[in-house]
């Protein structure tokens, strides 16, 4: 076997081991959304199938698997069928530049893999923004193509809401790039190794413990415009269910509908994990070291690196649930109001000191 | 803007404080949802359920083919043909009863309307078919509903308090009023 198919073996490997990961944060939150949303409304949410629910993701899978797929009447079915297509997998791939434990490397078969990144790529985060955007294109195919007007304007809105809030999220982020130095997760995740002070949402220098780097307000920025760029409550007046039935997905049924609804919680997930590596420290944890480095298991270092990422990240998905169980839906100018008159100068603003902050007392 | 506005502003304060109200939900949960099927709520007293036809404590049927619940109904759901009983030309009874239930509204208007006590509202509710015609009630189908769910019958009406309506007062060979 050369080492090329070799490597591609591995990489394969690897991918399929995220992507099941993923699948199955994906079925866990559609379950979890909906009990949680019901328990913070004094309801029970999914009680039927298995015991308390448990298995209602599977139960909704096998219903959707098996719905009929249809197309409407004067939809332009090429694009009608690439949309979800294109939703599903530009939110799925972003997951590749995610750092889902530390920094260490391993030997396989003779090549050098870093067993919790599947690809370390120098501009991990521009990256990400990148794919984020071309998901707003399926949206906004999908809204076009269904020869629907409810369709037509939740693609139309879609595309000025992810316009606006994609350039809050691209500007909040510079800050913490000033401070690690690169674009790299992997790397902006290592910068803020050592407690929680080092992490860029309190921000202390390397060797202090004071804020003087504090990225407090690029992290609210950050959050507030990822809400909108997921599209969820309360910023989710692309499928606004009580004025345009259910917004660009309104014509989709069966695998397609699924596809949408499963890219919403990718998209989510992926923004919870860009948070929390970017601002929460990613794996580290909010002490200096490990327990297990302590207690001299060195070598199972990781699987504690891996809980506090994965808490960290359902801490996010948790925080999704509960503004969503908690705001009503922004009317559309106010929308556009807070995102260009409020996000955008308080993130521009926080570029500037931070650039200054950095400058005068660099890392 | 008063000061403590703006610093309430920039701290989402409302937002937090809606916030805290839907985790406070979550920590002390108490769900009002009923599990329907597996568990039913107690019905009040003067629940009006599905309409039965009743008999006496001998097996006879209580209507006489009056009519005064079809005058009743608000929404045209009783129909009665009345007839005389066979032998007895100053006794009717109803030849045939039928109820739509589909147009029922449950007010209970017949029952208050029918002067011997005939009709009864029952607690039943499910009352889900797959073919609404399975609605369109008959008369036995309305007397099984009545023995099934008043199992405890009236006495005929010459037999009860010596006050009540009595009609067959020229017929000696009929049971007399008691007393």
């Amino acid at each position: 076997m050369t080492e090329l198919s070799l490597r591609l073996a591995v990489s394969l490997a690897q991918i399929v081991a995220e992507m099941g990961i993923v699948i199955l944060t994906i079925a866990t939150m559609t379950y979890f959304e909906r009990k949680v949303l019901a328990w913070m409304q004094d309801r029970m949410g999914p009680m039927e199938v298995g015991p308390y629910g448990i298995l209602q993701p599977v139960a909704d899978g096998i219903k959707l698997f098996f719905k009929e797929d249809i197309t409407p009447a004067g939809a332009n079915k090429a694009m009608f069928a690439l949309a979800p297509m294109l939703t599903m997998v530009v939110s799925l791939i972003g997951f590749a530049v995610i750092p889902f434990g530390p920094n260490i490397t391993m030997d396989i078969f003779g090549i050098t893999i870093k067993p919790f990144v599947v690809a370390d790529i120098n501009i991990g985060i521009l990256y990400i923004l990148a794919i984020a955007s071309i998901g707003a294109y399926g949206i906004i195919l999908g809204g076009w193509s269904s020869n629907s007007k409810y369709s037509l304007l939740g693609g139309l809105r879609a595309a000025a809401q992810v316009i606006s809030y994609e350039l809050n999220v691209g500007l909040a982020i510079v800050g913490v790039l000033l401070l690690a130095g690169s674009l790299s997760l992997v790397e902006i995740t290592a910068a803020q190794a050592g407690g929680f002070w080092h992490w860029f949402i309190w921000g202390a220098r390397p060797d202090g413990y004071f804020p003087i780097h504090t990225q407090i307000f690029a992290f609210v920025v950050f959050i507030i415009s990822a809400v909108a760029e997921t599209n969820r409550i309360p910023f989710d007046l692309p499928e606004a269910e009580s004025e345009l039935v259910a917004g660009f997905f309104t014509e989709y049924s069966g695998m397609r509908f699924a596809f949408f609804v499963s890219a919403e919680y990718a998209s989510m997930t992926l923004v919870s994990c860009v948070a929390a590596s970017l601002f929460l420290g990613g794996w580290n944890a909010p002490y200096p070291g490990t327990i297990f480095g302590y207690v001299g298991l060195e070598q199972l270092a990781w699987v504690e690196h891996i809980a506090w990422f994965a808490s960290k990240v359902y801490f996010f998905l948790f925080l999704f649930i509960w503004i969503r169980a908690t705001l009503p839906r922004l009317r559309y100018d106010q929308l556009m109001r807070f995102g260009w008159k409020v996000m955008l100068p308080i993130a521009l603003a926080n570029i500037i000191i931070t650039a200054i902050t950095v400058y005068f007392f660099p890392r | 803007m008063t000061f403590k506005n703006w610093i309430k502003t920039i701290t989402f304060y409302e937002i937090l404080v809606g916030m805290k109200v839907t985790i406070s939900h979550l920590i002390h949960y108490r769900p009002i949802t009923l599990q329907y099927p597996h568990e039913k709520r107690t019905l009040p007293d003067n629940y009006r359920g599905m309409l039965a036809l009743l008999r006496y404590d001998d097996g006879t049927e209580k209507c006489v083919g009056c009519d005064l619940c079809e005058a009743a109904c608000p929404s045209r759901v009783i129909r009665v043909v009345s007839a005389e009983v066979p032998g007895e030309p100053t006794k009717r009874y109803a030849k045939e009863y039928y109820m739509d239930m589909t147009r029922c509204l449950f007010c209970g208007m017949c029952v208050d309307a029918c002067p011997v006590d005939a009709l009864g509202m029952t607690r039943e509710y499910e009352w889900a078919v797959y073919d609404k015609r399975q609605l369109d009630l008959n008369k036995e189908q309305l007397l099984a509903i009545g023995d099934r769910s008043f199992p405890v019958r009236e006495k005929q009406l010459e037999l009860q308090h010596p006050n009540v309506a009595f009609f067959n007062v020229a017929f000696k060979h009929l049971p007399q009023k008691p007393g």
